[in-house]
């Protein structure tokens, strides 16, 4: 295969479109006499509802419809939850509230009207009777049983209790350590803040009972039966589409209730109907991500061996499940080992309901929250044992002889040289003079921090063994009858460049133009079936299908190619998009010379080939269309799909090392370098792979330093907009210098581990091992995130 | 995020941005950049039922300069206030508060007008305006009147403006050989200041000082002059021990905000610690 | 959010509790109060147009006080909705004589606020209360020393004006930088 993509830096070809702002999303789409919905939420965290006056609003000109829960609830399934955890408390999740609020923002009442004007004035004319209740805020509070029941038919608000114990005895491991070291650690609420907000337009077609939805999602087909199933639709009648989406980081890898009530509406009013979420319905009933308060013990020996970790954490899932509310703090609990060979691990969950919006998946989902407490408490054991923190990661990491390594877990990492990673970013930030003039500096009274994170994630998700709603990922490569070639993937990119990537594996392996691939995704009605863009998954699993469909095609192609001229299919070569016959293999040559045509080969039937002549991939699409010239029993047509079902999740890592300096008057923070060397496999397009890293580093710093979503003690959001949600922008960052190892994996043909979580989960751990570094001279061991200059302070004057 | 209706006026003189005041009263807003009054308006936290969009009067969007002040007509942008080789030259603490103001979109629309009649306590051109003793000048029915800065910051988003009276222009006095300098602890999220401190010196050479106005913005309901900081630098050599002990003062009489960003104390401590840093870059 | 404060008011102590437990002067000295209507005994309906600046809000609801002990304390719960969202506040309030003239009334409250203003004004909320306190207590002195002056020289009461927001917000205005102006100067 020639490389005349795959591995060069080519930029996106979705840009051009996007950046000239001529793409369409979801509210980019119009349709003739489309209706207008908008939601009325709750304002109280806890609420009992009396009544809902609805009359004043309806009587508004141009409002068409009013829906409550009790219009609907028993039109409209609730919205889906995938769990297999066997002892979870489930409990009804209506798409507008019944009787009950139990979050600020959980939708009540839907106005639909002729304009989005009218719409929203209507809202402010429904009158709710609520009768306020005390709303549970404070996860670890409920978790020891403190406050009223949220979901009263529940005997408490333990959603779930989970274990999971794996490796040697950890009772054995804590007996035989020389040391134990403790750390409270919290992962705090974060919101992700796509930048386009949720938005869906539904349209029946009465007469073809056909119904379309256009929805911002990264999982056009799973959404589409789930919805099916709620508004009891045939899964065929119901066609999603996803446009342009601009963002998603998870929250969009989810089933709302939104989706449903259009579709709901739609059928009952027989138009268009539209909602686009605001910004601050985004950060108020988009899902949130993290949430987790635990307590790590890990039990160590003196020179820094890790032999066991305990992990005792309480996860604030919020008031109802979404799809995979639950599952998240699982996936934590499954890479507790981090990059180290742990050999006992424990972890107890506790997930509790609170009066808050649901959390679920948020870049990286679990991940970070597991690569966070585990990069942490290293750091700890190396401050409380005085050893360098690098050493006690090298003393821990499994070597690249010991892999496949099967971790405590039960997981098994699939490839890796974690040392290879951490000496290539040592040798970046030069480590050993970094800690001298640190020391330097530290004598001149200047407080400077090192922070050092080693991560492993899990990706390409993942075996369906291990998933909820399958693991596999489909493709369909169509070669058309001109030679352009059309490929059709299960996943739904929305912003990771597959468009681009997958055009650059399929042109390579065609020997066509870049120019001449076209990628689609995220329409039920033409892609088949697929499970979408989640996980870091869609080039590890989405693309090893585009890969292996591909094949399919190339077979057949070449049987074809192999009849036009006239040779056996062994005797075609194909490369750079030709088809070419070669000369006869001697040995074959040799057994013909002998006279005996004791075996008969294919070619043999046929006449003498003629080395040396070629058929381009486009000449035989054409006669695979036009089929007048096929080999016996070919079906015409050149096209072929595969449905990938991987053996195992792979395991990207690498290292980030930043070094930090705090103001030591006022406890600012500022990033002197940050460096990530990170190994996600073979690279398609180092420009894409550097694009994930860099994003990823951005939202991983911002859980570090700025992002936290704060409810008050009664359950009001209080970070609504983003003047109080702290995202990072761009004059926050600092420069990134990024490096790669590669060391490929053998669970795809392609070699690639996926890489659209690594920066976030590297880059949270890294810095705040830094600025704890820059304060340890104060007896700092941990400070929550995020790190805001004011917690600082007062560490440095709390004596 | 979707405002409540009202109706729309865009006058083009000042006589008939103030008939339309008097006319609908209380139930106006004047909209200059709408960079504070939409936002608002989005989240139906105001809901006025007229607008007087004030984009298309003339005369109100130069920067010009009158004997020895700046005069800088209310709609003028952050962006041209930040920009202004002019500005620059005769007030150059004014483009440095400017340039530190938002981002690019919000000094791109922005309006050094709508900002200071909007008040709000976090905004970084009042400190500058206090530091630098500018004159507002407002014309009502009664005709022109020039408000000092030192008057003009009532309260939290509260002016000396009368409800039928609009901001035309501001005079800001240049600073010559003056110190001056403006730092800002922005908010993370929204780019407001924590705190924000103005300095304007006058000295003799570089070691004494002859008198000083500094403004801080963010520690409390509004802006406001430092005068402890001002009369502990008065008269006095600008030695680092004198520079520490007045700038002490900076939060002195003063009432501090909290919020989730900021304590009221942790707020306090900086107006301290940034008064004296921007004392010492004035001097630098 | 906790609210706390201390003001002092120009009138004896029984004038200023009379006062400040009286409908029909609190309806005038409680910021953006349009209706102050009993509703029972120690409660009344209200409608409060509460505004700083730009930012304005129509709130329905209750006032009620409880506790009654005269002349030295009271509890006050404060109940508004409104598009907005809602208010919910509930005060103790004591008085202390201060001399034979002067009255110092202590506040520590709890004020709740929920939807919008809570989820995108919290940066503005302490700074909003203060300044409503202030204008309350600023509105209540003045009819207290009116109050006072009146029985003073046995004349009728001639209730002040409260032309709220911007007279009263000068007019402290004036006050703030009179104290803090005296304040500077003997620093």
């Amino acid at each position: 295969m020639a490389s005349r993509y795959v591995g060069q830096k080519i930029k996106r070809t979705e840009d051009p479109r996007l950046i000239k702002g001529i793409g369409h999303y979801v509210d980019d789409i119009k349709l003739p006499d489309t209706l207008h919905c908008v939601i009325l939420h709750s304002i109280y965290a806890h609420a009992r509802i009396n009544s809902i006056d609805t009359e004043a609003a309806a009587a508004l000109p141009g409002v068409v419809a009013i829906y409550t829960g009790a219009d609907i609830k028993d039109k409209i399934g609730n919205v889906p939850v995938a769990s297999a955890l066997e002892t979870l408390k489930v409990p009804p999740h209506p798409v507008l509230a019944v009787d009950k609020v139990r979050y600020v923002g959980e939708p009540v009442a839907a106005v639909v009207a002729n304009d989005k004007y009218i719409a929203r004035d209507a809202l402010d004319l429904i009158v709710v009777d609520y009768d306020p209740l005390d709303a549970v805020v404070d996860p670890e509070k409920t978790a020891a049983g403190e406050g009223p029941l949220i979901h009263e038919q529940f005997s408490d608000n333990i959603a779930v209790t989970w274990k999971l114990e794996g490796g040697s005895s950890i009772d054995d491991a804590f007996k035989n350590a020389d040391r134990i070291v403790k750390q409270r650690l919290v992962n705090q609420r974060l919101a992700p803040i796509a930048m386009e907000p949720r938005g869906v337009l539904a349209r029946y077609l009465p007469g073809e009972n056909e119904l379309t939805l256009w929805s911002s999602t990264q999982i056009p087909h799973l959404m589409r039966t789930q919805v099916a199933l709620m508004i009891g639709l045939p899964e065929n009648r119901l066609r999603v589409i996803t446009p342009e989406v601009g963002g998603g980081f998870g929250s969009k890898l989810n089933v709302y209730g939104e989706e449903a009530l259009c579709s709901f509406i739609s059928m009952q009013l027989h138009r268009p109907v539209k909602w686009i979420e605001t910004r601050r319905e985004n950060i108020q009933n988009t899902i949130h991500g993290r949430g987790q308060i635990g307590n790590m013990e890990v039990a160590v020996k003196n020179d820094g061996t890790l032999l066991g970790l305990k992990y005792k954490v309480i996860a604030d899932l919020g008031a109802y499940h979404q799809l995979l509310t639950p599952a998240i703090p699982t996936l934590t609990g499954l890479m507790l080992s981090g990059a180290y060979k742990i050999p006992a691990i424990l972890m107890e969950l506790t997930g509790v309901f609170t009066n808050k919006v649901a959390t679920d998946a948020y870049r990286g989902a679990g991940r970070p929250e597991a690569t966070f407490i585990v990069e942490r408490i290293v750091d700890v054991v190396a401050q409380e044992l005085n050893l360098d923190p690098v050493d006690v990661r090298r003393r821990n990491f499994p070597k690249p002889n010991e892999f496949p390594f099967a971790t405590a877990t039960g997981l098994f990492y699939d490839s890796g040289n974690y040392d290879a990673a951490l000496d290539k970013a040592l040798e970046m930030v030069d480590y050993k003079e970094l800690r001298t003039q640190q020391k330097k500096a530290r004598d001149e009274g200047k407080l400077i921090g090192i922070g050092v994170s080693s991560y492993v994630e899990i990706c390409a998700l993942g075996p369906s063994a291990a998933m909820p709603a399958g693991g596999w990922e489909s493709a369909t490569v169509r070669v058309e009858p001109t030679g352009k070639v059309t490929v059709l993937t299960g996943t739904s990119p929305h912003g990771q460049g597959q468009e681009t990537s997958f055009a650059q594996i399929v042109a390579d392996s065609l020997g066509v133009d870049l120019n001449d691939v076209l990628v689609i995704h995220g329409d039920t009605s033409i892609v088949q079936y697929g499970i979408g863009t989640f996980g870091s998954r869609a080039t590890a699993v989405g693309g090893t299908a585009v890969v292996m469909a591909m094949d399919k095609v190339v077979t057949k192609a070449k049987k074809i190619a192999a009849h036009l001229l006239q040779a056996g299919d062994a005797e075609i070569s194909f490369d750079n998009g030709k088809f070419c016959c070669v000369t006869r293999a001697p040995e074959k040559a040799a057994a013909e010379g002998v006279g005996g045509a004791v075996v008969q080969s294919p070619a043999a039937a046929l006449p003498e080939p003629n080395p040396g002549k070629t058929v381009s991939i486009q000449e035989v699409a054409l006669a695979a269309h036009l089929a007048n010239n096929l080999p016996p029993d070919t079906e015409p047509g050149l096209s072929a799909t595969h449905f990938f079902e991987p053996k195992n999740f792979t395991f990207p890592f690498g290292t980030h090392i930043c070094v930090v300096e705090v103001d030591k008057e006022t406890g600012e923070i500022e990033i002197l370098r940050y460096v990530a060397v990170d190994d996600c496999g073979k690279v398609i397009n180092p420009l894409l792979v550097h694009g994930q890293v860099h994003g990823g580093i951005v939202q991983g710093l911002g859980q570090a330093l700025y992002e936290e979503v704060v409810y008050d003690e009664t359950g009001q959001l209080i970070t609504g907009t983003l003047m109080d949600y702290a995202v990072p922008k761009a004059h926050q960052m600092p420069r990134m210098e990024l490096d790669r190892t590669e060391t490929p994996t053998d669970v795809n043909p392609l070699g690639i581990k996926g890489v659209g979580e690594a920066g976030t989960i590297g880059a949270t751990p890294c810095i705040v091992n830094a600025v704890v570094d820059a304060l340890s001279q104060f007896g700092v061991r941990d400070i929550e995130m995020p790190l805001k200059p004011e917690k600082l302070w007062r560490l440095m004057n709390q004596n | 995020m979707i405002p409540a209706s009202f109706d729309y006026h865009r006058p083009t003189s000042i006589e008939e941005t103030l008939s339309l005041l008097s006319k609908f009263g209380d139930d106006a807003k004047i909209l200059s950049g709408g960079h504070s009054l939409v936002p608002a308006m989005k989240l139906r936290l105001a809901q006025p039922g007229v607008i007087i969009d004030i984009g298309k009067v003339p005369g109100m969007s130069e920067i010009r300069q009158d004997g020895d002040a700046i005069v800088i007509g209310a709609l003028v942008t952050h962006y041209q206030v930040e920009s202004s080789d002019l500005v620059k030259r005769l007030c150059p603490l004014l483009a440095q508060t400017a340039e530190q103001i938002g981002d690019v979109q919000v000094r791109n629309r922005g309006t050094i007008g709508g900002s200071l009649a909007h008040s709000d306590p976090a905004a970084d051109y009042p400190a500058a305006m206090l530091a630098l003793g500018a004159e507002i000048t407002a014309v009502g029915p009664k005709g022109k009147r020039t408000i000092k800065a030192d008057d003009f910051f009532v309260d939290m988003l509260t002016t000396a403006l009368e409800p039928n009276e609009i901001l035309t222009e501001i005079r800001v006095p240049a600073t010559g050989s003056n110190k001056v300098a403006y730092l800002k602890v922005p908010q993370s999220a929204s780019g407001f200041a924590i705190v924000g401190v103005a300095v304007n010196l006058t000295t003799n050479g570089n070691s004494d000082c002859k008198s000083a106005r500094i403004g801080i913005t963010g520690l409390s309901a509004r802006a406001f002059r430092a005068n402890g900081v001002e009369s502990g630098l008065a008269g006095k050599a600008l030695d680092a021990p004198t520079i520490k002990s007045a700038s002490s003062k900076a939060a002195d009489g003063q009432d501090p905000l909290s919020d989730i960003h900021a304590s009221g104390d942790y707020r306090a401590h900086l107006a301290r610690v940034y008064t004296q840093r921007a004392i010492e870059q004035a001097l630098s | 959010m906790k609210i706390d404060g201390t003001h002092t008011i120009n009138a004896p102590r029984d004038i200023v509790y009379r006062l400040m437990t009286d409908p029909v002067v609190l309806a005038r000295c409680i910021p953006g109060c349009e209706k102050l209507e009993p509703a029972g005994e120690n409660s009344y309906t209200t409608n409060l147009k509460v505004g700083v600046g730009t930012i304005k809000g129509n709130y329905t609801g209750k006032v009620t006080l409880d506790d009654v002990q005269p002349p030295a304390h009271y509890k006050m719960l404060v109940e508004g909705k409104g598009n907005t969202g809602f208010v919910k506040g509930s005060g103790i309030i004591d008085l202390e004589a201060s001399g034979n003239t002067e009255t110092l009334v202590k506040y520590e409250g709890d004020v709740q606020v929920g939807g919008t203003i809570a989820s995108v004004g919290q940066r503005m909320l302490q700074g909003a209360a203060k300044m409503m306190a202030s204008q309350f207590f600023t509105a209540i002195n003045a009819e207290a020393e009116a109050a006072a002056k009146a029985e003073a020289n046995q004349e009728p009461v001639k209730p002040p004006s409260h032309g709220f927001f911007r007279t009263t917000l000068r007019w402290l205005a004036g006050l703030i930088k009179g104290w803090f102006g005296r304040r500077s100067e003997s620093q």
